[in-house]
């Protein structure tokens, strides 16, 4: 089918979308099924409630950058280091796991083994089923997940890394009560649970994590990276 | 959307309902408001005080003059080889206009008039602030992004001091400072370093403890170490806060430490005691009050500064050291200011008594010592050590520590987050400063910079000083630094520089820069008198002004001494400018004379500041000039008439412009004036 | 019969020198509408249509669009500041203050780039955590996740490039403690930290360093793999669509052959 042929034996103002005959064969991917999905022109539907959305982010920000002025310190002094001296707020994690761990540990391993992590996630097949984590094989399943939970938690234990210990457990709590539920269960929110696969848990408890770690790090650290309440300054 | 409310959702439906109208919408509210950060812009500050300016200006009488002056826009004085962006003057409009002194609000008042003009320095130079800012907040108070706010106006002066390192006349608060700093051994623990490489010199040294027990007790050292203030109001030591016990170990340690000076005390001398008159008499004649104070009957003090206190000096002094000491202070001292008078043994011992019954019966009374156990001397040393006695005092076996207290170099841009504040106090580099000065220990038990017993002005004075110790004193490019002259190391020579050392000479005579201003200069006081009249006044020094209480005591010299004091100084002491035969000392004609007379009483009005009649005259300001034929040179008279101030800078006497023949006939009728004075001076 | 504004704006399109710029020509024709996407050099990388579903807010929150729409507004606000700024020391900081104090709403753009580069480095990271939850990375949609990775990093060297820019004592204090961190890698961590900052230390250098980058290098980066991400939107079969899971496929199918 020449792309000739396509233009000219076509209405330019056809009601209904030109028909395609597709082809299945195993090696094609499964979304040309769904062909008869109804669907709206990019120009100008698209573009201009994107174009919307992104005005109406724009006028939050203008709004902000009127109200609030970007921080600005003295010039900047070699020689005199402010306590604490703080990394941009979206590396606070990393420097509040800095302070438990060896940088070459928290600063090197843990967030190259994280970019690492999120590459590989299509490639491994993760949660392409989808099914959720405890429906099949539960025993075993669930055996694994005490042992590696244990583990962990000793481990934060060990290097005393209680910030991360409490989304932790809060996180294992949540993935028992997943092992209890079934999709036969009468509570929406454990219906939910159980339907959930591991990488959803996994991702859960890294994002998780990555907000308790940066809120700690941005409003609860303070000269020596010690504790403090950030109401009472 | 949905809405219960019927019109509500049709209107957003009209507004909102297609995206294209949405779009339009959404962009209109996007670009209003985008639209004020301009309209900020138009109604900043400095436009307001701008308009301001104008709308005063229009009432005003010169208003068409200012109103030419006046330019609108931001205003900035510019000077990055001294870090200097100032944009003051986008609000302070009016600084340079010579009509709105009398304006009550700021910012339009006119600035004082100062020696520089404002375009030279800018302004944060000396008012700190931040100069590049154009809000009023961010230029005047210390925000996030700038540390220092405006400096109090008494401060000011500190700013002077960044470049200026002499004393200005018109600086008298940083002077005091400086002096205060050099005089009070702040800078004996604290290093201050000068940018020109040199570091600040203490002015007054403490004296040596090495042979304290020849001196004093060791009942006194407590005393005095407990409050030194107690013994004598001036006293120049700080009060070190010391527990009992710390202060009898350290007096114990220095008793003990202490080894004699050879020759430094004399056994009593068999003369029959004199009566207090005589000695107060002698004190008086000594003119010991030029330089040691004594405390009157209202509790003022009486005298000078220069030695110490004497109000309870006999509870002080062993009677047989104070004897040698009048004797002779150079065998215990040699480097004392205190002169070497040459009294008689009659004179020492009316001295000695009359000093020693000034004392107080109670100021010992509730001290009693027991002997010192070897571990109490071991600990007054340590303590010795710990709290830097010998950064000031000379001390046998101890070395001056090095770098004792921090260093006040920069203090002045010393960054407020490095800094503690106490609990209540505003959190300001200047009342950080203050407060450090007027109660160190309140900031930190621990610390062992003493307490001082400093006035109010002292402690500004001092703080306007340390002030301008600060990062631009120390980058300033060296064209705009003015340093301090260079101190002068003259010695004179031989035996007659001998006997000028022995006399302290300089303690009240500066010659070739080196010496006190208490008494003229007399770098060339060999061109300017008459060799007769010097050893005459060597022999019974009067004194040339009636105003002065402070007169040259009489050393009681041996004619050979004056013989050699006076030949050295006739010949050393001789300015290049003119030669002092020059001129004739006698012999003017009688027309001359009365010439001089009618320009000394009529065209120059001499009388209103000088005597040449005692009985008609009334001038107390200048010297007395009854006897100046016998007194000066008639060459120095001629030369002094035509300039004054090139003899010697900075004198009083105006330069009146006469013409040569003036000049010599004033000389005349002033060499003529050979009577009263030379028979005074001989009496 | 006056004309409506749609006819006027016809005539406009109808116009020689509009033909000349745009291809597409007049009329609202499906056609029209696919052409103006098809041959116009910046909207042809997204379809020519897309699924009505995937319009609704909870679809995606719109969190890409965002995070292009703060990339736009930064590239802006950015080129304007670069106009008043020397990457030098101590001019830099000196040029911040100016920005407020003398540059005509030089503090409002300076805000707004601050603000919208961290609602950046948030947005692209709940796009991130919305994309993976929907499971919108599957395949053949792998190699965009990857790219969008990729985009994830280059915001975050974007932001803290440009942190270091005012140089001021939290700039540089920032910079100092994340540029350490770089030195624990184990064996080249030194060198890598030399090379990050030219030099052993943050000063003139790494201002120049981290102005080139912030400028130049991350912004050609980000355009370049942004580009892809959304070319990519288009080959891998436009925004995914839960009903393509395997599971619902399977039910879409069964209705429609019901029907």
């Amino acid at each position: 089918m020449s792309t000739k042929d396509f233009v000219t034996g076509m209405d330019s103002n056809a009601r209904k979308a030109p028909r395609r005959v597709a082809f299945i064969t195993r090696r094609t991917s499964a979304q040309v099924k769904a062909v008869d999905e109804e669907t709206l022109q990019t120009f100008p539907e698209v573009l201009f409630r994107a174009a919307v959305a992104i005005e109406v982010m724009a006028i939050g920000l203008v709004t902000m950058a009127l109200l609030f002025n970007a921080p600005l310190e003295g010039i900047a002094d070699p020689s005199h280091t402010p306590n604490p001296a703080k990394a941009p707020w979206y590396f606070l994690g990393l420097q509040e796991m800095l302070h438990y761990f060896p940088p070459v540990v928290a600063g090197v391993l843990v967030p190259g083994l994280v970019v690492m992590a999120l590459v590989v996630i299509p490639y491994f097949n993760i949660n392409i089923e989808a099914e959720g984590l405890f429906l099949k094989d539960r025993e075993r399943r669930l055996r694994i997940f005490y042992i590696v939970t244990g583990a962990l938690v000793l481990f934060l234990v060990v290097f005393r890394v209680f910030v991360a210990l409490v989304p932790t457990l809060i996180v294992a709590a949540f993935m028992i009560l997943a092992a209890q539920s079934s999709p036969q269960s009468p509570s929406a929110f454990r219906r939910y649970l159980a339907s959930k696969p591991l990488s959803y848990w996994i991702m859960s408890w890294f994002l998780f994590e990555l907000v308790v770690l940066t809120a700690i790090g941005t409003f609860f650290r303070g000269p020596g990276w010690s504790w403090v309440w950030p109401w009472r300054s | 959307m949905q809405s219960s409310n019927q019109p509500w959702s049709s209107l957003w439906k009209t507004l909102f309902g297609d995206p294209l109208r949405a779009f339009g919408i959404v962009s209109a509210i996007l670009l209003v408001l985008l639209a004020i950060a301009p309209a900020k812009n138009h109604f900043s500050e400095w436009r307001h005080y701008q308009k301001g300016y104008l709308r005063m200006v229009r009432s005003r009488g010169e208003a068409v003059t200012l109103q030419r002056h006046f330019q609108p826009g931001i205003q900035q004085i510019w000077h990055p080889d001294i870090g200097v962006t100032d944009r003051c003057t986008s609000c302070h409009v009016g600084l340079k206009e010579a009509s709105l002194t009398d304006v009550k609000f700021q910012p339009y008042r006119k600035h004082p008039v100062i020696p520089h003009t404002t375009e030279q320095y800018g302004c944060v130079m000396c008012h700190r602030g931040q100069g590049a800012a154009t809000t009023v907040e961010e230029a005047h108070s210390s925000t996030l992004a700038w540390e220092q706010p405006i400096l109090p106006a008494r401060y000011i002066e500190s700013g002077c001091g960044q470049c200026h390192r002499a004393n200005l006349e018109g600086t008298p608060q940083l002077n005091q400072g400086r002096a205060l700093l050099a005089r009070y051994g702040c800078v004996q623990c604290h290093s201050i370093k000068l940018p020109d490489a040199g570091v600040m010199q203490a002015t007054q040294d403490a004296p040596s403890l090495s042979h304290i027990a020849d001196k004093t007790t060791r009942e006194w050292i407590f005393a005095w170490l407990k409050d030194p203030q107690s013994y004598a109001a001036s006293a120049t030591m700080p009060n070190f806060k010391l527990k009992d016990d710390d202060i009898r170990d350290i007096s114990a340690f220095l008793i003990a430490n202490s080894n004699p000076v050879a020759g430094d005390t004399l056994p009593p001398i068999s003369q029959k005691a004199a009566d207090s008159t005589a000695g107060a008499s002698l004190y008086g004649e000594s003119f010991c009050a030029s330089c040691h104070a004594v405390q009157n009957a209202a509790g003022n003090l009486v005298g000078g500064n220069v030695g110490p206190e004497l109000t309870r000096i006999g509870n002080k002094t062993k009677p047989e050291w104070l004897r040698a000491w009048i004797h002779n202070p150079r065998v215990y001292d040699p480097g004392t200011q205190m002169p070497h008078y040459r009294f008689s043994d009659q004179q020492v011992a009316t001295m000695e008594g009359f000093l020693l019954a000034k004392s107080d019966s109670d100021f010992l009374a509730n001290v009693h010592l027991d002997p010192a156990t070897p571990e109490q001397i071991a600990h007054g040393k340590s303590l010795v050590m710990e709290y830097g006695c010998s950064s000031c005092h000379e001390i046998t076996g101890i070395k001056k520590p090095e770098n004792f207290a921090p260093e006040l170099t920069r203090i002045g841009s010393k960054s407020i987050s490095q800094l503690i504040f106490l609990p209540g106090m505003s959190h300001t580099l200047p009342d950080y400063i203050a407060g450090k000065i007027r109660q160190p220990r309140a900031f930190s038990p621990g610390l062992k910079m003493p307490q001082y017993s400093f006035t109010l002005t002292q402690i500004d004075a001092l703080t306007t000083a340390l002030l301008a110790q600060n990062d631009r004193a120390q980058s300033m490019p060296p064209s705009l630094s003015v340093p301090a002259p260079q101190t002068s190391h003259y010695r004179p020579a031989g035996k007659a520089g001998q006997i000028m050392s022995d006399l302290a000479c300089f303690s009240c005579h500066a010659i070739n820069g080196r010496g006190g201003d208490m008494a003229p200069d007399l770098t060339w006081e060999g061109s300017s008198v008459q060799r007769k009249w010097l050893e005459d006044f060597f022999r019974n020094p009067g004194t040339l002004r009636p105003a002065l209480i402070r007169r040259m005591p009489k050393f009681n010299l041996s004619n050979e001494e004056i013989s050699t004091l006076s030949d050295y100084i006739m010949t050393v002491y001789q300015t290049p400018e003119f030669d002092r035969e020059s001129l004739p000392e006698s012999g003017y004609s009688a027309t001359q004379v009365e010439e001089g007379k009618q320009l000394f009483y009529s065209k120059y009005g001499c009388q209103s500041c000088h005597i040449v009649d005692a009985k008609s005259d009334k001038g107390y300001i200048g010297p007395t000039l009854t006897g100046v034929g016998s007194r000066l040179t008639a060459a120095w008279v001629y030369h002094w008439l035509k300039n004054p101030q090139a003899l010697r800078p900075g004198t009083v006497e105006p330069n009146r412009n006469m013409s040569d023949d003036e000049a010599k006939s004033l000389t005349a009728f002033l060499m003529a004036q050979k009577g009263s004075g030379t028979k005074e001076a001989k009496k | 019969m006056a004309k409506t504004v749609d006819q006027y704006f016809d005539d406009l399109r109808d116009t020689r020198v509009w033909r000349s710029i745009f291809r597409s020509g007049t009329g609202s024709s499906t056609l029209k509408r696919s052409l103006a996407i098809q041959q116009n050099v910046f909207l042809h990388l997204f379809a020519t249509k897309v699924r009505r579903r995937m319009l609704s807010f909870s679809a995606t929150w719109y969190l890409g669009t965002l995070t292009l729409g703060t990339f736009l507004m930064l590239v802006v606000t950015g080129i304007l500041l670069m106009l008043y700024y020397h990457p030098s020391v101590p001019q830099a900081y000196a040029d911040t203050k100016d920005l407020q104090f003398v540059v005509s709403s030089g503090l409002f753009l300076r805000n707004l780039h601050r603000w919208s580069a961290h609602a950046m480095v948030f947005l692209v990271f709940a796009h991130m955590f919305k994309v993976f939850y929907r499971g919108a990375y599957r395949p053949p949609r792998e190699f965009n996740w990857v790219i969008g990775i990729v985009l994830l990093l280059v915001t975050l060297l974007l932001s803290y490039t440009g942190y270091l820019l005012p140089w001021d004592q939290l700039a540089y204090w920032a910079i100092t403690v994340g540029s350490n961190i770089a030195s624990a890698v184990p064996v080249f961590g030194d060198k890598i930290h030399f090379m990050l900052l030219g030099g052993n230390l943050v000063n003139a250098n790494a201002l120049l360093r981290f102005y080139v980058l912030h400028c130049m290098i991350l912004p050609l980066a980000a355009i370049f793999f942004i580009a892809i991400h959304f070319w990519r939107i288009r080959k891998d079969g436009g925004l995914y669509a839960h009903q393509s899971e395997p599971s619902t496929l399977t039910k879409t199918t069964l209705a429609k052959e019901a029907q």
